[in-house]
């Protein structure tokens, strides 16, 4: 896998605005003088897969597909770099007003409105939280949205979805990323009157990008140098940050990880 | 927003944060310096939950919330790094009105102009709170000393109180007919007029679009000088259609003078050259064409037009004074647009034939031979205070006589 020095990344293709993104920072890579390359896949698992083969370099990885690349390395995968909205994300348990609902045991006999089944913040890990929390999920009436599976929630569709059932009703409460949930508020689409937020998870951290264990150091390092120079402030780089859904690139951490490790061995 | 603050402290009563809460939370955040902290009270229990969520979607850090009264919390937030506004220019100052009116020059005193301007502020106003990370725009005339003199405000205040209206402002029903010799000779001078400014009305055109609207004062003049240009060219051509001859002839002499001039990519030479040196020796022209005007409307319009025009030529050369005054070599670089254009204009045999004979009928009053002995008279004369003008000119603009000399010499054969 090092027999050029062209960095080969993976992403997923959740949505087009993808090649837009790897386009622009594919440019501003070689501009960095480092050479680099992109391959897409239409889901995590192939992703995955195709890293652990040493067929691409590094993978833009979700928590789950992070958190697999861990296990199945045995811990030999390098983490390279994680964005600022990555780090303490919550999930929100949200409902609706007149449900009456007004703590956690409360959700039970009641519809709770959950993302995709391979959701890290919709799905995975809050109900991982209420079930430390003592709550009773086989007395909880689960609405699922398996939209968009192999995504990992990164189209955000079955957050949406579980917005959409609160406000219509077809749900009393629902589980949502925090960034979802600020984001529709602040941009009016959520009626304060009808459904408010009930609990917030604690903090876990998102995705990652993952190298083969292989991967050498010199590409390592020039992926990093080149990933920590782009910058909010210069015109390019921010179209791209935006897109991305980022203000800077950070180190990675390994400890925001850990309840999905103990929340996928209790699955 | 006057000035930015450390420490701001609001009241957010019961408002959710999906309630209206960010309208005040928003705008206290951006009014706080780098690095202050806001207090807000609120008695929502849903902020506690929202309120850091939505600092970590924004990158602002939430630093805590404590129980202040019953049911009230303070919540503390500092403001984050990223989009910090920029000033565009200095701190505004109120406006005031004088004697009940507001004019440009008033404006340009509350909001003084930058020295420099950086394109990435796009269109947004002098003054105003500009969010980083925005485009660069393609703005190129970005320093004040090359665009915008200090007396650009004022001249915009004249323009716009001095302009009038070429359907009514002219007496046009006292137009009758003329002479022969002299309904040509007028419809030549006017179309020449005419051709002359619609280049006065392309040249500035070029330039409006990349100068920063940090400098919108100078944008904003020009647009009222294109006004009186399209004015001019409406009026000239009036009083040509008026003659029952038509038109007159467009010389080869003059398509290449004002090509050379529309070629010109540099703004402070292509002002120079069209409002100092052009429109300057057109003042001339316009007074002698009034002066010897057969008639009322053509010796109203001729003066209207020549008001406009000597706002333009003072532009132009506060534009000259200012950019010199702060780089000497600007002297240098000037002439040598003038020795380019003449090279270029190489082999032209002076003013257009058909133009110094017009002038010369014109000021004859007609083809009497010994009339025409004095027409002819008048036009050297013109000839001579054209040139005599444009040195004149030229040392107020600060020229040494020697290179004022020099360079009027120099200056096309065309006038503009």
């Amino acid at each position: 896998m090092d027999n050029d020095n062209t960095i080969l990344l993976g992403a997923v293709a959740y949505d087009p605005k993808v090649v837009t993104i790897w386009e622009g920072i594919r440019e501003h890579f070689h501009e960095q003088g480092v050479p680099m390359d992109f391959a897409l896949f239409s889901n995590y698992e192939r992703q995955v897969e195709e890293l652990l083969k040493g067929h691409i370099d590094i993978a833009w990885n979700t928590p789950l597909a992070h958190v697999r690349v861990r296990q199945q390395t045995k811990g030999e995968s390098l983490s390279l770099a994680m964005r600022d909205s990555d780090r303490d994300f919550r999930a929100k348990i949200i409902v609706r007003t007149d449900a009456g609902i007004k703590s956690l045991k409360d959700l039970e006999g009641k519809t709770l409105a959950v993302g995709s089944s391979d959701s890290t913040q919709a799905r995975i890990l809050p109900l991982y939280f209420l079930r430390n929390e003592g709550v009773d999920l086989s007395r909880v009436n689960l609405l699922p949205f398996d939209t968009d599976l192999g995504k990992h929630g990164d189209t955000g569709t079955s957050e949406l979805d579980v917005l959409k059932a609160l406000q219509e009703g077809l749900a009393d409460a629902g589980t949502v990323g925090d960034l979802v949930w600020v984001n529709e508020q602040a941009a009016g689409h959520i009626d304060p009157a009808r459904i408010e937020v009930l609990w917030t998870t604690p903090g876990f951290d998102h995705c990652m990008f993952d190298a083969h264990p292989a991967l050498h150091s010199e590409k390592v390092e020039a992926f990093r140098r080149a990933l920590f120079a782009m910058r909010w402030d210069n015109p390019k780089h921010r179209r791209l940050l935006e897109l991305e859904g980022l203000r800077e690139w950070l180190p990675p951490r390994e400890e925001g990880y850990r309840s999905l490790e103990a929340a996928l061995e209790q699955h | 927003m006057s000035s930015q603050a450390a420490v701001i402290a609001i009241d957010g009563g019961e408002l959710r944060l999906g309630g209206g809460l960010l309208a005040l939370v928003r705008p206290a955040i951006n009014s706080l310096e780098p690095g202050g902290m806001l207090a807000l009270l609120s008695r929502a229990q849903s902020v506690r939950q929202d309120l850091p969520s939505w600092c970590r979607a924004q990158r602002h850090e939430y630093l805590g919330v404590e129980n202040v009264a019953d049911g009230v919390e303070r919540h503390l937030i500092a403001r984050g790094e990223f989009s910090q506004p920029r000033r565009t220019g200095q701190e505004n100052s109120r406006l005031k009105p004088r004697d009940g009116k507001l004019t440009a020059a008033d404006m340009l005193a509350t909001a003084p102009l930058p020295s420099h301007a950086d394109p990435a502020t796009g269109f947004a106003p002098r003054g105003a709170l500009v969010e980083p990370g925005g485009e660069l725009y393609p703005f190129t005339v970005n320093d004040r000393d090359h665009v915008a003199p200090p007396e650009v405000a004022a001249l915009y205040d004249q323009a716009v109180s001095a302009q009038w209206d070429a359907t009514r402002d002219i007496p046009w029903s006292k137009v009758e007919p003329l002479p022969d010799s002299l309904e040509t000779a007028l419809a030549q001078v006017m179309t020449f007029l005419a051709e002359n400014e619609l280049s006065a009305l392309y040249v500035p055109s070029r330039f409006i679009a990349r100068i920063h609207p940090a400098y919108a004062e100078t944008a904003m003049f020009l647009a009222s000088q294109l006004a009186d240009e399209a004015r001019h060219i409406d009026v000239f051509l009036k009083r040509a259609r008026l003659c029952g001859g038509g038109l007159g002839f467009c010389s080869v002499t003059t398509s290449r003078s004002l090509l050379s001039l529309m070629q010109t990519d540099d703004f402070t030479e292509a002002t120079f050259l069209l409002s100092v040196l052009g429109e300057g020796t057109f003042l001339d022209l316009l007074s002698f064409i009034e002066r010897h005007a057969p008639d009322e409307p053509t010796a109203e319009l001729t003066r209207r037009a020549r008001n406009d025009e000597s706002r333009h030529v003072h532009f132009g050369l506060a534009h000259l004074r200012t950019g010199l005054a702060k780089d000497p070599a600007l002297y240098g670089r000037l002439e040598g647009a003038v020795r380019r254009r003449a090279t270029a204009l190489h082999g032209a045999d002076g003013v257009p034939a058909p133009l110094q004979d017009a002038l010369t009928v014109l000021a004859a009053g007609g083809s009497e031979p010994q009339a025409i002995a004095r027409g002819h008279e008048s036009y050297r004369e013109l000839l001579e205070t054209m040139h005599l003008s444009r040195i004149k000119r030229l040392g107020h603009a600060g020229f040494t006589p020697e290179q004022a000399e020099r360079i009027s010499e120099l200056h096309t054969p065309n006038f503009m």
